[in-house]
């Protein structure tokens, strides 16, 4: 065998195997979405049959469990805390790429230090501090959509202050130099100037805050009773009640997976950029 | 977790007036400019005061009361007095680390086992995976694009999902896992049970690991982007073999970001919660009860919030250890990175 020739058979087996590594990554969703597809008593059976798919699952999920209150409530919580993440974390972010300030150290080690607590150890004050506000105030954090966005907002503002940081070391300095030599005053510029040109970073911080907030499920099932349940909960739920309901939950899942992933992949160009933003400059 | 900087090198102040960096200037030259460095730092005061509100609200105070509460004796008849609960000392402690007797101290020790096997094991897998599938994608092939794209989706399926359909998958009986292992081809002859005993560990591992591979994947693809080819070129000129350049070039330009990723991965995977938890009930058995579902448990479902504070602190300690061996083992790595 020649070089060239032996050169090329390399290639096309590396090529093989990146395809074989892409299927079996997708394996499991693409078993998720087969599986939806199924009835109930098929799937219990292990008698499926994936040539004739049925939405059954699909209409008969939302009567099991109160799946659409879920579903409101998490785009909500989530949708309202990630854009509250996102005001703060591009102040904040903007404070750490361009200012030096007393305290400046001290806030960037909290900000990292908040991903170090265990949320388990100030998940149980929070709780009791949440049941005490409601016996004693007229404050309802516990079981209401406002305390879980709270408590989301302050999750993913940390986290979100490094991405956004990270976007605004990318934008040239001499943008809101130009700004302020024309009048603006630093916050005019920082609003008028920077967070357009920030806008792409403004994104992905909002979707990357709210996939989190998606998925978050030790503070909600502690948090929540009746009212303020995300989807999580529902699933768990789901799971304790109707067990053997297969297709049902597959269904439930694909739902709940779908928000996420339409906008993850609308936004990855520029989400990839905020994740990878560590390894490329260093 | 994006960057790898704690302490990024900023360049200097906003606009040309500002005096030289603070930490330069000694404490009574400081005094006498309070006036015009209050000026100077209340922007920047102002623009991290909503971050700072949300953070001492939820994170600073709670664990504040956590700690606090660790040293109280809360459980089901004191749980109505919420903060005025008994003081317990180091009981809870004492209960957790010492008392042989107590169902509670055996209970803790094993979930810190599992805790340390589920986290190694997750971690290792996932550094290791992420770093082969880079490696394979780091190459020109037709679909390039998305191929890389499409190999992001199991990270955006979200973790309750992933304990769901892997679940579903890991059924004895019915699952794809054992209809493909004893059914389609047979390479086993009994069905094993996934959900139950010893192999319950690997049933949460394995989708861990699964979900964490992407984004690890995605950070090394993109650090291995950045390498230039020339450097490939030349050492493959001078008879270095592919194995001999991945471990002379490849290796120690990711070595920080194999860090990173090593102390995060280790925090992340150590707090899990959500796969157990779903996946196998708020009682996961001796076999894979996580410290987090013990915690979790044991607080609310037994009302012991004591014991479970006291275990959370715990934890905090033994990470606030890890990361402390981790800055003395990758400390250059992370200097020399800036």
């Amino acid at each position: 065998m020649s070089m060239r020739s032996k050169r090329r058979a390399i290639d096309w087996s590396l090529n093989a195997l990146t395809y074989l590594a892409l299927l079996a990554m997708l394996a499991p969703v693409l078993w998720l979405v087969a599986s939806s597809l199924q009835s109930d008593g098929d799937l219990a059976r292990g008698t499926y049959d994936l040539l004739h798919p049925t939405f059954k699952a699909f209409g008969e999920m939302w009567e099991s469990v109160d799946f659409a209150k879920y579903l409101k409530n998490s785009v909500i919580i989530c949708t309202v805390a990630a854009a509250l993440a996102t005001a703060f974390a591009s102040c904040g972010g903007y404070a750490l790429a361009r200012t030096r300030f007393r305290g400046r150290a001290p806030f960037s080690l909290a900000v990292i230090g908040t991903q170090l607590i265990p949320g388990a150890l100030f998940l149980l004050p929070v709780f009791i501090g949440f049941i005490w506000l409601k016996q004693h105030t007229f404050i309802h954090l516990f079981d209401s959509r406002t305390g879980m966005i709270l408590v989301y907002t302050a999750f993913f503002t940390p986290v979100s202050i490094y991405f956004m940081r990270s976007f605004f070391l990318a934008i040239p300095r001499d943008l809101e130099e130009a700004a302020m030599v024309d009048g603006c005053t630093r916050f005019g510029a920082f609003l008028k100037v920077v967070l357009p040109n920030a806008a792409p970073g403004l994104l992905a911080t909002f979707v990357y805050a709210f996939l989190f907030a998606w998925d978050e499920l030790l503070f909600v099932q502690a948090l929540t009773e009746s009212n303020a349940e995300t989807i999580p909960v529902g699933i768990r739920n789901f799971i304790g009640n109707y067990s053997q309901e297969y297709a049902q939950l597959m269904a439930a899942g694909v739902v709940s997976t779908v928000p996420v992933v339409v906008a993850f992949f609308a936004t990855q160009r520029w989400l990839v950029k905020g994740l990878t933003a560590g390894a490329v400059k260093g | 977790m994006s960057s790898t900087r704690t302490s990024p090198v900023s360049p200097p102040a906003g606009g040309p007036q500002d005096p030289v960096a603070p930490a330069a200037t000694p404490p009574r030259a400081r005094r006498g400019r309070l006036g015009r460095a209050w000026r100077r730092d209340r922007f920047a005061w102002a623009l991290i005061a909503p971050a700072v509100v949300v953070m001492v609200l939820i994170h600073l105070i709670p664990t504040a009361g956590g700690v606090l509460l660790s040293f109280r004796d809360v459980n089901t008849f004191t749980f109505a007095r919420l903060f005025g609960a008994p003081w317990a000392g180091l009981e809870n402690y004492r209960a957790i680390l010492f008392d042989a007797d107590n169902p509670i101290h055996s209970g803790v020790f094993n979930a810190a086992g599992n805790t340390l096997v589920y986290t190694v094991a997750t971690v290792a897998g996932t550094l290791v995976g992420g770093m082969a599938l880079a490696l394979l994608l780091n190459r020109d092939f037709p679909g390039q694009k998305v191929v890389r794209t499409l190999m992001l989706t199991p990270w955006v399926v979200p973790s309750f999902v992933v304990a769901v359909l892997w679940q579903f998958m890991w059924q004895s009986d019915v699952g794809i896992v054992n209809k493909i292992l004893v059914d389609y081809t047979g390479l086993l002859d009994e069905r094993p049970v996934w959900l139950l005993g010893g192999n319950s560990m690997w049933a949460i591992v394995i989708p861990s690991i699964w979900r964490g591979i992407p984004l690890a994947m995605l950070i090394f693809l993109a650090a291995l982007q950045s390498v230039p080819k020339e450097l490939h070129e030349a050492a493959a000129l001078d008879g270095a073999g592919a194995i001999r350049r991945f471990r002379s070039i490849t290796l120690p330009l990711l070595r920080p970001l194999i860090a990173v990723q090593l102390l995060f991965g280790t925090i992340y995977a150590a707090y899990q919660f959500t796969i157990p938890w779903v996946m196998l009930g708020s009682n996961p058995g001796n076999d894979a009860d996580l410290m987090m579902t013990l915690i979790v448990r044991q607080s609310f479902s037994n009302n012991l919030f004591g014991i479970g504070a006291a275990a959370s602190s715990l934890l905090t300690i033994v990470m606030l250890v890890w990361v402390a061996a981790w800055w003395l083992a990758f400390r250059r790595d992370m200097e020399a990175d800036r």
